[in-house]
């Protein structure tokens, strides 16, 4: 379970308010996060993932705090839209990359990387490099090193944004039940309303570095009550 | 099917005919007979070749084994006070004549210098120190963006991975630096390859002379146009082979397009970057420093009302700006042609325009030198003719600058805005006053700049065939150097080192706008 209490942070050079998160997610739950771009979707996720560090506030996870842990040593783990993958080294590397390093692995851990493989569908790709997939292929392959690290908490950080629409339905439909399997606590940004409604049960309308409504995710798309979130899908 | 310009095909056609007939010169009429074939095999020529390459080698593995370690150190470094200061201190030696540098070195290091370093700088210390001094803050310029072109993203993950400092390397930060390192060592190679005024001042001996010495002396002392026509082949075959390597290396990178910004310092920052930063800039500045110091000790005033010092500055400038003109102009020509079919979607002929215009470099101007040597000597005196040869060479080795230059802003400047000309019927002298000109004359500026600074201080085919009417400021400085008046040679310096400088800043300003 992911906890956050009032997770504050302000950018340097930024004239607007501080930002002030509160969140929970429970294990095996997907939240979904919308917003206007510049409202700190992004910045929550790189503030749970360590790459920020937050004013005040808590982060728990499974009742313990995080938020003074190095990035490494926390139990997340975060998918970007593009560059999960090193270029230079073929797919079975950079999953591997996720149990270690040093690319040292025993014959269980091999193992245990070529099951991730099979899991998200791209087994028999091992030996290719990220630039001779697909780019759907490329994100299945970052899904693969998020379960061989097998950490609690998934972060997805506009991860399938760049695909078509039929490859990011089934993308997000494997990381639903990947989720689901894995008892993980994640949160997935997006542009897309669309992907909110396969995704998630719940959503969460991000606005102005708060946490503007949550709700279930049909009841905030189709009968939302907060003008700027009727505003922002504008269609309404 | 409306037709583009097509100003590149004559200057192209031009370009081949001032490369190529000197080059023929040399291949046909030198008039080689069969007693100048064994100088081929001469102890001699082996001797002047072992040594170009070794002093070439060893100047590249001393250039790019710290300047990796200094990009490094900026790159890890983050955004610390005075790192502006610094890339634009590593920038200046670029703009320094070679002659002037190896005064700076010898300021220095020399037996009479701050810090002595072994008795004497002549011979391979002292070109080495040199071609250093030159090369390190080049490669580290070079270098520093293939740190920046990592992804944030690889840094992040790096960090969520938990890579250590090694993995880091092995993971994120060698992958990038192999795609470019090739390419650099083998450009720094071939400058210390066909490097002439630093070997000429600072070797020479029988023990330390490159070809391009070598062929420098065989026509001015020796008189001697075959055993020149022979090195300058010599040369020119090397120079082709490293050329060709180089084309070799140029291989694409294998990377996902890239979208996000490029954020820089996201990770910790290490403890030994500023302080090699600083033994960095130091190793720069200090040259530089001492140079000026000497240049204020000297008979200053004495020598600032001889006419020979002014005739000569006068004659350095005149070869800068014409010779920035020329190429300039040529450079707009080529790549007039070679913009407009690049947006046409015919980027293979427009690379080849370009690679076409940028291969004279790989000819050193010794060898184009004594190519037109052999060439004009039966019917005119290459002597009489060199202030043009002098400005055409100058020209020669600047356009592959203004190619790099001036190129990729034409070439986006068209992209942008050709369908917008078109359709608001923009054409002719309203485009280039409203469109063209406000956008490229940044380009431009530093082009011309660029180009206008390096004839300046050239000492290279003015050495071969300057005569006391032609004498530039380079030249002159050399003559006193020779004669062993050093205190008028450091006044001689830091007026050209200023006049670099100063018309560097000026021409960047005047044609680059106040924004340049």
């Amino acid at each position: 379970m992911l906890e956050i209490d009032s997770l504050a942070f302000r950018y340097a050079t930024s004239t607007t308010p501080s930002m002030s998160f509160s969140l929970t997610v429970e294990a095996g739950e997907l939240v979904c996060l919308i917003g206007p771009s510049g409202a700190g979707k992004s910045t929550l996720l790189h503030l749970l993932a360590g790459f920020l560090q937050p004013g005040a506030g808590r982060i728990r996870v499974d009742g313990s705090p995080i938020e003074l842990l190095p990035v490494a040593e926390r139990p997340i783990t975060i998918v970007f839209q593009q560059h999960n993958l090193f270029p230079h080294l073929d797919l079975y590397a950079n999953v591997a990359l996720g149990i270690a390093p040093s690319l040292s692995l025993d014959s269980d851990q091999r193992d245990a990387v070529d099951a991730a493989f099979a899991r998200v569908d791209l087994d028999g790709l091992q030996r290719r490099k990220p630039g001779e997939v697909s780019g759907g292929q490329r994100q299945r392959a970052a899904l693969a090193r998020a379960l061989v690290r097998a950490r609690p908490v998934l972060l997805l950080d506009e991860a399938f944004g760049a695909l078509g629409p039929a490859q990011r339905r089934e993308l997000i439909l494997l990381v639903k039940t990947l989720v689901t399997e894995r008892r993980m606590a994640a949160l997935m940004v997006s542009h897309q309303p669309r992907d909110a409604r396969i995704a998630a049960e719940r959503t969460a309308f991000v606005l102005d570095g708060r946490i503007a409504a949550i709700d279930s995710t049909g009841a905030l798309l189709d009968t939302p009550e907060l003008p700027a979130v009727r505003d922002y899908l504008g269609e309404l | 099917m409306i037709r583009g310009p097509v100003s590149a095909y004559p200057v192209l056609a031009l370009l081949a005919l001032v490369t190529l007939a000197p080059l023929a010169g040399l291949l046909g009429g030198g008039r080689l007979e069969t007693a100048d074939l064994a100088f081929w095999n001469s102890a001699y020529v082996w001797r002047a070749l072992r040594f170009s390459l070794w002093q070439a080698t060893l100047s590249t593995a001393l250039s790019l084994a710290p300047a990796i370690l200094v990009a490094r150190a900026l790159a890890h470094a983050g955004d610390f006070t005075g790192r502006a200061f610094v890339l634009r201190l590593f920038a200046v030696p670029l703009v320094v004549p070679a002659v002037v540098a190896v005064m700076g070195v010898v300021g220095v290091y020399g037996s009479q210098g701050w810090l002595p370093l072994g008795r004497s700088l002549y011979g391979l210390n002292g070109i080495l120190l040199a071609h250093v001094f030159f090369n390190l803050p080049l490669a580290v310029r070079l270098l520093l963006p293939l740190w920046q072109s990592i992804p944030a993203h690889h840094w992040q993950l790096g960090e969520q991975l938990g890579f250590d400092v090694r993995q880091r390397w092995r993971h994120l930060e060698w992958p990038a630096l192999r795609e470019g390192l090739p390419g650099v060592a083998l450009l720094v190679f071939m400058l210390c390859l066909t490097s002439f005024a630093v070997v000429l001042t600072l070797g020479g001996g029988p023990r330390s002379t490159t070809l391009e010495v070598a062929i420098y002396q065989s026509l001015r002392f020796d008189f001697d146009p075959p055993r020149a026509v022979i090195l300058a082949l010599l040369q020119l075959g090397l120079c082709v082979l490293v050329a060709l390597a180089t084309l070799r290396w140029q291989r694409l990178p294998e990377v996902e397009i890239d979208t996000a910004p490029i954020l820089a310092g996201q990770h910790r920052r290490s403890r030994a970057a500023l302080p090699l930063i600083m033994i960095a800039a130091l190793f720069v500045a200090l040259p530089l420093a001492a140079l000026t110091l000497d240049a204020l000790r000297g008979p200053a005033l004495e020598m600032l009302g001889r006419p020979r010092l002014w005739r000569a500055a006068g004659i350095s400038l005149a070869i800068g700006f014409c010779a920035a003109f020329v190429a300039t102009l040529a450079g707009w020509l080529l790549l007039r042609t070679s913009a407009d079919l690049a947006r046409r979607g015919r980027a293979e002929r427009a690379g080849w325009i370009e690679t076409g215009a940028s291969v004279v470099y790989v000819v050193p101007p010794l060898v184009l030198g004594t190519g037109y040597f052999v060439l004009l000597s039966p019917y005119v005196s290459p002597f009489d003719w060199v202030l043009p040869l002098v400005i055409g060479v100058n020209a020669l080795m600047g356009l592959p600058f203004v190619i790099r230059c001036l190129g990729p802003a034409l070439r986006q400047h068209q992209a942008r805005h050709e369908w917008l000309c078109q359709s608001l019927g923009l054409r002719g002298w309203a485009r280039w006053r409203w469109i063209d000109w406000p956008v490229l004359r940044r380009a431009f500026g530093l082009s011309a700049a660029m180009v206008c600074v390096l004839a300046m201080g050239d000492l290279g085919v003015i050495a071969l065939f300057g005569s006391s009417d032609s004498t530039t400021l380079p030249l002159l400085l050399y003559q006193q150097l020779g004669a062993y008046r050093t205190d008028e040679a450091a006044v001689s310096a830091g007026l050209l080192l200023l006049l670099c400088l100063a018309l560097f800043w000026l021409i960047e300003r005047v044609i680059g706008g106040r924004d340049a």
